[in-house]
């Protein structure tokens, strides 16, 4: 499970250096740091919608409002979690049956 | 390039579109019309299997919504929107009714608002776009009796000056045209000396042509016009 994530956690630095433009090396972008804090990367909100554009078209990861969106880009750490609890409940289907 | 041009069945619109397809054989004209449809019909029959006919009322949001997914499920992007549909109520503002100062806002502002907002994630995801904002000289220069129209083109002005600031990294630009007097269906509502008296204030002499507007449009349309955004070009026969 490790190097699934670790793998995981490598492309979507790639991704965000790609997509965002960013002058950085992935090793340089630490994965439990907050991304959008002052001592950060440096990222703004065009960047947070940018980077929620990108994760949908390269990871199939919805993020259909702000408050989501603000959960889920804390940090690489937490981009990962989000992509791979999408990708298990694509897999299993709805954790709950519909109501009659 | 995919494009999509409002108001296609207006006289400006037309230029347009007709400009596109003359001169890149490869585009894709989607030709939005709100309720006459005869020239975009017309152009469609022109130059066959170039152009589809999308009915669409600018200022209403979901019709937005469905069209751009209609598009983005045909051609699987679009690069341009020209936002051109529009309409002017002329009123002095002491007589205006109410409905007269919403609808022009409606039709002219919230039409630009609503295209821009439904096409920006899609440009945002392939990292290229090019928005063209039709505004006015009216928003520049505004005549008394058109507070409504100026207002909004105003409006229409700063809105593209701010976007093209959210959107810059995502290579997509946003630029605005400020057409002056251009010889369209509007111009015919004047009177020969009226007309007379508006050349009179053009430093050239004439009215504009459509197809003068269109290759404003072009030009800021083109991939090779990458490093322009928040602009309004003018193109006015030299009025300001």
């Amino acid at each position: 499970m490790q190097p699934e994530q670790d793998a995981l956690k490598l492309g979507i630095k790639t991704m965000m250096i790609s997509e965002l433009m960013l002058t950085l090396k992935p090793d340089e972008i630490s994965e439990n740091a907050p991304i959008f804090s002052p001592d950060g990367l440096g990222l703004d909100s065009v960047d947070a919608l940018q980077l929620v554009v990108a994760l949908e078209k390269h990871y199939g990861l919805k993020l259909p409002d702000a408050e989501a969106a603000s959960q889920v880009l804390h940090s690489i750490d937490s981009i990962a979690a989000a992509i791979s609890a999408s990708r298990h409940a694509a897999q299993t289907g709805p954790a709950l049956a519909p109501p009659d | 390039m995919v494009i999509l041009v409002t108001g296609a069945n207006g006289d400006i619109g037309q230029a347009i579109a007709r400009r596109f397809l003359h001169n890149d054989a490869a585009s894709r004209l989607w030709l939005s019309v709100r309720s006459r449809r005869e020239r975009a019909e017309a152009l469609n029959a022109e130059f066959p299997g170039r152009c589809r006919i999308l009915s669409l009322s600018a200022a209403e949001a979901a019709e937005w919504e469905s069209a751009i997914a209609g598009i983005l499920q045909t051609d699987e992007r679009i690069d341009v929107l020209v936002n051109n549909a529009g309409l002017h109520r002329d009123h002095l503002t002491a007589n205006m009714p109410g409905e007269d100062w919403a609808a022009v806002l409606s039709a002219n502002l919230d039409s630009v608002f609503l295209g821009c907002r439904a096409v920006i994630r899609p440009m945002m995801a392939q990292h290229f776009g090019r928005i063209v904002n039709i505004a006015s000289l009216s928003a520049l220069l505004p005549p008394k009796g058109q507070s409504n129209y100026a207002a909004a083109k105003a409006g229409v002005i700063a809105f593209t000056r701010s976007l093209a600031k959210e959107v810059a990294r995502s290579g997509i630009t946003v630029n605005a045209v400020a057409p002056g007097y251009i010889e369209t269906e509007a111009l015919k509502g004047f009177s020969a000396p009226e007309k007379q008296g508006l050349v009179q204030q053009i430093p050239m002499r004439r009215f504009g042509r459509p197809d003068e507007v269109a290759a404003a449009v072009e030009f800021l349309a083109c991939p090779s016009a990458a490093y322009i955004t928040g602009s309004v070009l003018k193109i006015d026969g030299g009025i300001l």
